[in-house]
């Protein structure tokens, strides 16, 4: 699910004026996390891995979760939750570790890519066991494939790509056949696309595979309480059993921030996820309780519409506002925005300022990848007044009707007005949003995204020509061209480079104007050692153990 | 009295086929497309219209509406889209919980609100009956959300007396269970304690200015007996009236404790379940609701008739 803006903080005009007033002083170009005086540090703690020395085998774990997960089914599951659930019982062929690099997991070594990129092949473990004791090997992870590629309803079809075959050569090699080079396979195999999932359960329960999942894990599934937790046990079948200290974990969905913290104070639950800006700087000083924190790789960002005129998936077609026609009125919207005043005022400046969409944090970052359109009020007025538009700018911005997105929005309102904006909110219920999104009825509006590892995942869909949520209606020739050629070079450095220049195109036009990136807040106590949350924001705790 | 009960089993059915058909449009009414809020990040226009097919939400009304009826009459009805998990499953799993929640609450309320009730109207113009009404004034005017969040910053974050969330079930351990739903019924109660102890105090006094109380007074009964066993007794009908009518109450109030506690109950299941426009589980609670008021209707009307013939005989002339 898109993210909605998180992190309440009260906001009043006199700290937005002192904030604008600090913010013209300071240059963004490029983007620092935080600005001076804006209370405590964020600094990145990713949490340790277990210390053994301490923690002792057994006990169990309870983690308040903001939401509810959907489906427990790697081929269909669409929420972001369901990673963090999935993670314990589901390893995948690769992971990342916390410098989002790739690393193997159920496979032995990255991935072969042939010359021309149209082969990839992964050699598996052996010796390994899902769930419910059948042998897992290359066969399986065919198996797997071919469910994630022939499931209509399975968001794991793009995300794996062109791929034309998939062949399990002997037990321990799969061999992908790709009909043009795509890049970011690998990183959505790290995935969910790269869940293996036991063959025999597939086949008891069909459709039905998430009610009761079975995979290669540390731990396996055990009870689902709808709309309230999920348990998981200690799996004797997996093949690093002894490394696995806990006896099991309840996932307990606890929605209201405030009392995800309350439940970590009094102990009832030992792991947090996604606390509040507001509960973050108290609980960081509180005896017994580690706050974990990490730039998150979504973002969260304003999309104009410039040519969804029918609806996502149909032709484009003129807007007709000054602002869908005209970059120029888009880049002085760019130009009104202080990044660094709102994360500041509405955030305690916890979250980061995001520019761009791919984070600081990212394999993929470059200088050019993190540039920013500084704060100009005066250059915003003029730019418009240039380009013909009235002064003050009349702008209609859709936001969901949460509390905490409205406070962000109504700072906003407030800032943008100095550069010739005049902001009208209009707040709708979230599944509303969507319908409205889609449909094209909205001027501008405010959704983020979770994040993927790999860019392609956080750009292409969003700004390439076609994209599946281009919701914007944008379309550029040239840039669609530097996003393919990205998409399908196997060379990193020249990705890197292509994603900048991509980044430099994208503030050109300014189809989404990005705001911040949010950092994973996870609480952790102290009575827990192992813990750990990586910029992908799943929560690491299946080797975690209870010190206490 | 065949003929009685036929036509009443016949009417049933028919509001029961009437509320189908207004649950079935109702959620088909609230704005927002539930292949949308299904698809969550992942929403391409290719997989929109696999999930419609998937859920059979691009087939015309009438088609779902029948569909959704006749598996509703063998008693399935449909998987959450979101979990993929059977309604009837998920309601049989939540409807204990919001039913003991209730029970409990209603528990605090009477006691609570009884015993100030009566001890307001005895020591009347007393500080006992400034303190009653005050606490009464506070029970009213505090919301629930507000009053939970109280109870676990102090009692279960402070004093580490009661756990802040979670849920138990009677049979693995009714201990836990108990301690589990200690402060939820605590807060539910509340409000409804305050109508109570309001309903009891001006009742209890009515009843303690009346000739009989006087005549029993005069016959010599010690001060207990004359409030319990005829001021208390008399003064009942009222508020048994009153806590009927507040039962509804009730059970909206536990929508929003069982999220503060995080309770697995029916009320936060139906919630989630209108947020992410899954179907077939507003369809499934609604329809079980309205198939347990037709049934209590249909047991209180058969017990009239049993009791009073008349009706009986009405019912067999229309």
């Amino acid at each position: 699910m898109p993210l909605r803006a998180v992190g309440p903080s009260r906001t009043s005009l006199g700290a937005v004026a002192a904030a604008l007033a600090a913010a013209l002083l300071v240059a963004c170009s490029p983007v620092q996390s935080t600005a001076p005086n804006a209370g405590a540090p964020s600094t990145d703690s990713f949490g340790t891995p277990v210390d053994t020395a301490k923690a002792k085998p057994g006990g169990t774990l309870t983690i308040a979760l903001s939401a509810e997960p959907d489906q427990l089914d790697p081929s269909l599951s669409r929420s972001l939750y369901t990673r963090y659930v999935m993670h314990t019982m589901c390893e995948k062929l690769y992971d990342v570790d916390q410098d989002t690099k790739i690393v193997p997991q159920l496979a032995t070594a990255l991935p072969q890519v042939s010359a021309d990129g149209l082969t990839v092949t992964i050699p598996v473990r052996e010796n390994v066991r899902f769930a419910d004791g059948t042998p897992f090997d290359a066969a399986a992870v065919k198996t797997t494939f071919d469910r994630n590629l022939t499931t209509a309803t399975s968001p794991r079809r793009s995300e794996l790509g062109p791929i034309t075959k998939v062949e399990a050569t002997n037990p321990t090699t799969v061999v992908v056949t790709l009909s043009k080079p795509f890049a970011p396979l690998t990183a959505a195999l790290a995935d969910r696309a790269g869940m293996i999932m036991s063959p025999t359960a597939l086949q008891a329960l069909g459709e039905k595979f998430g009610t009761a999942p079975v995979c290669v894990g540390p731990f396996k599934f055990a009870k689902r309480v709808p709309a309230n937790s999920i348990e998981v046990v200690k799996d004797p079948n997996y093949y690093a059993a002894d490394k696995v200290l806990l006896d099991s974990i309840t996932y307990r969905i606890i929605t209201d921030a405030g009392i995800r913290a309350a439940n970590l104070r009094s102990g009832d639950a030992q792991v947090a996820d996604t606390l509040s800006t507001q509960d973050a700087p108290a609980l960081r000083g509180e005896q017994g309780i580690q706050v974990l924190e990490s730039n998150s790789l979504g973002y969260q960002a304003l999309t104009i519409n410039i040519g969804n005129v029918a609806g996502l998936g149909q032709p484009l077609g003129d807007k007709g506002t000054p602002i869908a026609k005209d970059p120029r009125v888009r880049k002085a919207f760019e130009l009104a925005l202080d990044r660094e005043g709102l994360v500041r005022t509405v955030f305690g400046g916890i979250h980061s300022p995001a520019c761009s969409p791919i984070s600081p944090d990212s394999e993929f970052t470059s200088p050019a990848a993190q540039a920013c359109t500084p704060h100009d009020p005066a250059a915003a007025k003029a730019l418009l007044a240039e380009a013909g538009a009235p002064v003050p700018y009349p702008l209609t911005v859709t936001v969901t009707n949460a509390p905490d997105a409205l406070r962000l929005m109504q700072a906003l309102q407030a800032t943008v007005a100095e550069g010739g904006f005049q902001l009208t909110l209009q707040p709708v219920e979230y599944s509303s949003l969507l319908d409205q999104q889609d449909r094209g009825e909205f001027e501008m509006l405010q959704l983020g995204w979770s994040g993927r590892i790999d860019p392609d995942a956080n750009i292409t869909n969003f700004v390439g020509t076609g994209g599946g949520q281009n919701v914007a209606g944008f379309s550029d020739p040239a840039l669609d061209a530097l996003l393919t050629s990205a998409r399908t070079s196997t060379d990193q450095a020249e990705r890197v480079r292509l994603y900048g220049e991509a980044v430099t195109k994208l503030q050109e036009a300014d189809p989404i104007v990005y705001l911040y990136r949010q950092r994973n807040l996870t609480g952790v106590a102290a009575s827990v050692s192992g813990v750990q949350v990586f910029p992908d924001g799943v929560i690491r705790v299946a080797f975690a153990g209870r010190t206490s | 009295m065949r003929t009685y009960l036929l036509n009443r089993l016949w009417q049933s059915a028919l509001t029961l086929l009437l509320a189908s058909i207004v649950v079935f449009l109702g959620v088909r009414a609230l704005p927002g497309d539930p292949a949308l809020a299904f698809a969550g990040e992942e929403r391409d226009p290719e997989s929109l219209a696999a999930i419609r097919a998937r859920f059979g939400f691009d087939q015309p009304l009438l088609v779902q509406f029948w569909k959704f009826l006749t598996a509703a009459l063998s008693g399935d009805l449909g998987d959450s889209t979101r979990t993929g998990i059977p309604v009837t499953s998920m309601i049989g799993s939540a409807l204990p919980v919001t039913i003991q929640l209730s029970v409990f609450a209603l528990l605090v309320a009477v006691l609570v609100g009884g015993a100030t009730g009566v001890l307001a109207a005895v020591r009347r113009g007393r500080p006992a009956e400034w303190f009653a009404n005050a606490v009464a004034l506070i029970g009213l005017s505090v919301p629930n959300f507000w009053l939970g969040l109280i109870a676990i910053i102090y009692l279960a974050v402070g004093f580490g007396w009661f756990p802040a969330s979670g849920f138990v079930p009677f049979t693995v351990d009714p201990v836990a269970n108990l301690h589990h739903l200690v402060l939820p019924a605590l807060v539910l109660g509340s409000g409804l304690a305050a109508v109570v102890m309001r309903q009891t105090r001006s009742a209890m006094l009515e009843s303690l200015g009346a000739d009989y109380i006087r005549t029993a007074r005069a016959k010599g009964l010690s001060p207990r007996a004359v409030v319990g066993s005829h001021a208390l007794r008399n003064s009942l009908v009222v508020v048994v009236t009153i806590v009927g009518l507040q039962l509804g109450a009730l059970i909206s109030g536990a929508v929003v404790t069982e999220r503060i506690f995080a309770l697995p109950g029916f009320g936060k299941m139906t919630v989630d379940a209108v947020f992410q426009r899954d179907y077939p589980v507003i369809q499934g609670v609604v329809l079980v609701t309205a198939s347990a008021y037709v049934l209590i209707n249909f047991l209180v009307d058969l017990a009239y008739s049993l009791i009073d013939p008349r009706i009986r005989v009405t019912g067999a002339a229309s």
